[in-house]
């Protein structure tokens, strides 16, 4: 049985020219995909055999990625740059670490606390979001004393948002719970900045050296037309999608809460169908009316995810593109309707601004109104902080995320921009990164511009296809328990071994820290007998082995950052002109012929 | 006829075979076992001396088709073997006595039993017939 050792652990930051694998570097915090997929593949086929191995590719992840798990139900950003994509689909990255989380979510309670020594200055955060508790956790592991100011009274911020049948909510908070307990973390809850005594000048005096705002956007943003707010939002019959996601997270709405009723829904991003398909699976009959259109290609294509929206459909939702609301209609105070003109650009040059066709107008008619069409910051306190300029924007150096009013105090996270989780927890580390950097008296520039150059995709025989994910059908799924089937260890092992290990060796070494390879080695070229017939040109997969000029005669070579030191050109060449340096194959091969 | 035991070299890629089993203890029960990065990385002069040196067989066990973590090591193994099975025959030595196998076996456990076959095959043909005439009239037309 393999095991993996540290020897062999690769990090990206040791890789020398930055040579990644695609999904690697699309990946904003850089996880070692194509290393795990490897792993992964080269589980037992036995469960009770593979749960250890299972556990150690997990616990390999868990140390740069303590939400991996969570990652596994709802990100799979890395899918998007997959070479394989267009080859017979990326390779299901994200269900693959689903897998990992579904043996690895159970483990977490009995892994092991951290043994480091936090020793070094006190550190608050505030915000318990995916941001927050990323910048904590590095933080900590530095052996920082962190402190999480949570205005509620649990972790998680606008996780907790994501409907249960997508990431269902035992995985998030067992995720949490144990993230704060194994890397050390101090939690307060019901701690809200801004409220009461607790300002971060507080903070400051009570002996915090730095501080990390990660508060997120706590509150709706209210519906808006050429500019202007559209009246009638505090209509009986209209409210926010994320007060409804909220009060759905916390238990407090019953079932059949929208049973009979029509919904509107406004909102073409992944919360606004998340809302959509919350309010169906309460009994409503829903009509999602997007400003964008169907077209997710064009730039005023509809930003949800092509899931969210086939899932949705399949739930039979009907989406409305390309519409604006110009007039919320009211009758006795209560919700009526709403007035949609056409939407015929929603972006310029410039950005978001939106022109429309009010000659083409179409009425609505519905019970409720969910307006889902962004969230904002709690701007008063960050005005009251005085973080913010004249302009009301936040003044952040948005490389390094300190504040330039500030300097002890880093801002990230939604609050600076609304974006995926995965991307607040890479401003997390970048903020754990900077207050380090900070706090030691360090440049707090120098060496963190990273340019990643991507791989193309190898030469192969043969493609295969992906698997098909498996969703209950949606006549079975109006619940609000997972409605996506996870990969079994069978199907993992076959979609892993799909990955074909596109990026440089340097940066996966999966195959030295399990015994395989004793090392990378360096092809080297006799020139001497090199002829340049461009044998090895034609052998070699990566595009490595290539044929050059030195003084006037062909010659071949190898490209390290490509090669793979799998051999086939050693073997193709006619003139035995190459060799792989330090490798004990050879000798391997001769000890046992030489027995015979 | 006295009994007779062939004596086989057997390479099998690691991605496929045996890599969850202890080499140690799996090389003791598969004689003349050379696990090897990839199936592609046997050069037909490996095979040719293993003949040379008076192996009666050699089996090659590279992962399934399509699954090669090189890309197609083992459909070069492949290839090189046909190849090489043609250039045997001018020698003597028959084509059953260069086998390839694509297959995956994470215990190894099947191995000996796939040597075995072999072997019991490779036993009915009986030794390599050295004749250095045959040998001299081969390299002769090869030239």
């Amino acid at each position: 049985m393999w095991k993996t050792e540290s020897k062999g652990a690769a990090r990206v930051e040791e890789a020398i020219k930055q040579l990644l694998p695609p999904c690697q570097i699309k990946c904003p915090i850089n996880e070692d995909i194509q290393r795990t997929n490897v792993l992964i593949s080269l589980l037992p086929e036995e469960m009770e055999q593979a749960r250890p191995q299972i556990i150690e590719i997990s616990d390999y992840l868990y140390e740069k990625n303590p939400f991996f798990n969570i990652c596994g139900y709802i990100c799979g950003l890395c899918e998007l740059e997959c070479n394989y994509k267009t080859k017979g689909g990326a390779i299901r990255r994200r269900l693959l670490k689903r897998f990992l989380s579904d043996v690895y979510t159970e483990h977490l309670s009995q892994k092991e606390e951290f043994g480091v020594v936090r020793d070094k200055e006190n550190v608050a955060v505030i915000g318990g979001g995916p941001g927050g508790l990323m910048c904590a956790y590095a933080l900590s592991k530095k052996g920082y004393r962190v402190t999480v100011f949570e205005a509620s009274n649990r972790l998680g911020g606008a996780l907790w948002l994501i409907p249960s049948y997508r990431l269902p909510a035992d995985v998030l908070s067992t995720t949490l719970s144990n993230l704060v307990r194994i890397a050390g973390i101090d939690v307060k809850y019901g701690a809200k900045l801004g409220e009461g005594k607790l300002t971060i000048e507080k903070l400051r005096n009570d002996g915090y050296r730095a501080v990390f705002l990660a508060k997120g956007t706590p509150y709706p943003r209210v519906l808006t037309f050429d500019g202007e707010v559209v009246e009638g939002q505090d209509l009986s019959g209209v409210m926010y999608g994320h007060t409804l996601l909220y009060e759905v997270s916390h238990g407090n709405i019953g079932r059949d809460y929208f049973e009979g009723k029509r919904l509107i829904v406004i909102g073409g991003g992944n919360v606004a169908f998340d809302v959509a398909r919350t309010a169906r699976r309460l009994g409503g009959d829903v009509t999602i009316v997007a400003l964008e259109a169907e077209d997710k290609s064009s730039r005023d294509g509809i930003p949800a995810d092509e899931e969210e929206i086939s899932g949705a459909w399949e739930e039979g939702i009907r989406i409305v593109y390309s519409r604006g609301v110009e007039r919320i209609i009211g009758e006795h105070g209560r919700f009526k309707g709403i007035s949609c003109p056409k939407c015929t650009s929603v972006f310029d040059d410039e950005g978001f601004n939106p022109k429309f066709d009010c000659a083409d107008c179409v009425s609505l008619e519905g019970d409720t109104l969910i307006i889902t069409v962004g969230q904002v910051p709690d701007k008063a306190f960050l005005q009251r902080e005085e973080l913010l300029d004249e302009k009301g924007r936040l003044i952040v150096d948005p490389f390094t995320l300190q504040s330039l009013r500030k300097g002890f105090v880093f801002v990230g996270g939604d609050v600076r921009r609304i974006g995926f989780m995965v991307e607040a927890m890479k401003e997390g580390l970048v903020a754990a990164d900077s207050i380090e950097r900070y706090l030691r008296g360090l440049d707090m520039r120098e060496g963190r511009k990273r340019d990643y150059e991507g791989y193309v995709i190898p030469v192969r025989k043969s493609y295969k296809s992906d698997l098909e994910v498996a969703w209950i059908p949606p006549e079975k799924r109006m619940h609000f328990q997972l409605f996506e089937k996870g990969l079994t260890l069978r199907e993992a092992r076959e979609e892993a071994k799909r990955c074909i290990t596109c990026g440089p060796c340097v940066s996966c070494k999966a195959c030295i820290s399990i015994g395989f390879e004793k090392s990378l080695y360096a092809v080297e070229v006799d020139v001497e007998r090199c002829s340049g017939c461009g044998m090895c040109v034609y052998a070699c997969n990566y595009d490595s082995a290539h044929l050059t000029e030195v003084d006037g005669n062909t010659i071949s070579k190898t490209d390290m950052f490509k090669c793979k030191s799998c051999g086939m050109c050693v073997v193709a060449c006619p003139s035995h002109a190459r060799e792989l340096v330090d490798d004990g194959t050879e000798q391997r091969i001769q000890r046992v012929l030489a027995v015979l | 006829m006295k009994h007779y035991e062939p004596k086989l070299v057997c390479f099998s890629c690691k991605f496929g075979w045996g890599y969850l089993a202890d080499e140690e203890e799996l090389s003791h029960r598969i004689k003349n076992w050379v696990p090897i990065i990839c199936s592609g990385k046997i050069d037909a002069i490996h095979i040719l001396d293993a003949f040379k040196q008076g192996a009666d067989g050699v089996l090659i066990l590279g992962c399934p088709e399509g699954d090669c973590h090189y890309q197609d090591g083992n459909f070069e193994a492949r290839k090189r073997v046909l190849l090489l099975q043609g250039i045997l025959k001018a020698y003597g030595i028959e084509k059953e006595r260069l086998r390839i196998e694509f297959s995956v076996d994470p215990e190894g456990n099947t191995i000996p039993q796939i040597v075995k076959e072999m072997s019991d095959a490779v036993a009915r043909l009986g030794p390599v017939k050295k004749t250095k005439d045959k040998a001299k009239t081969a390299s002769a037309a090869h030239r």
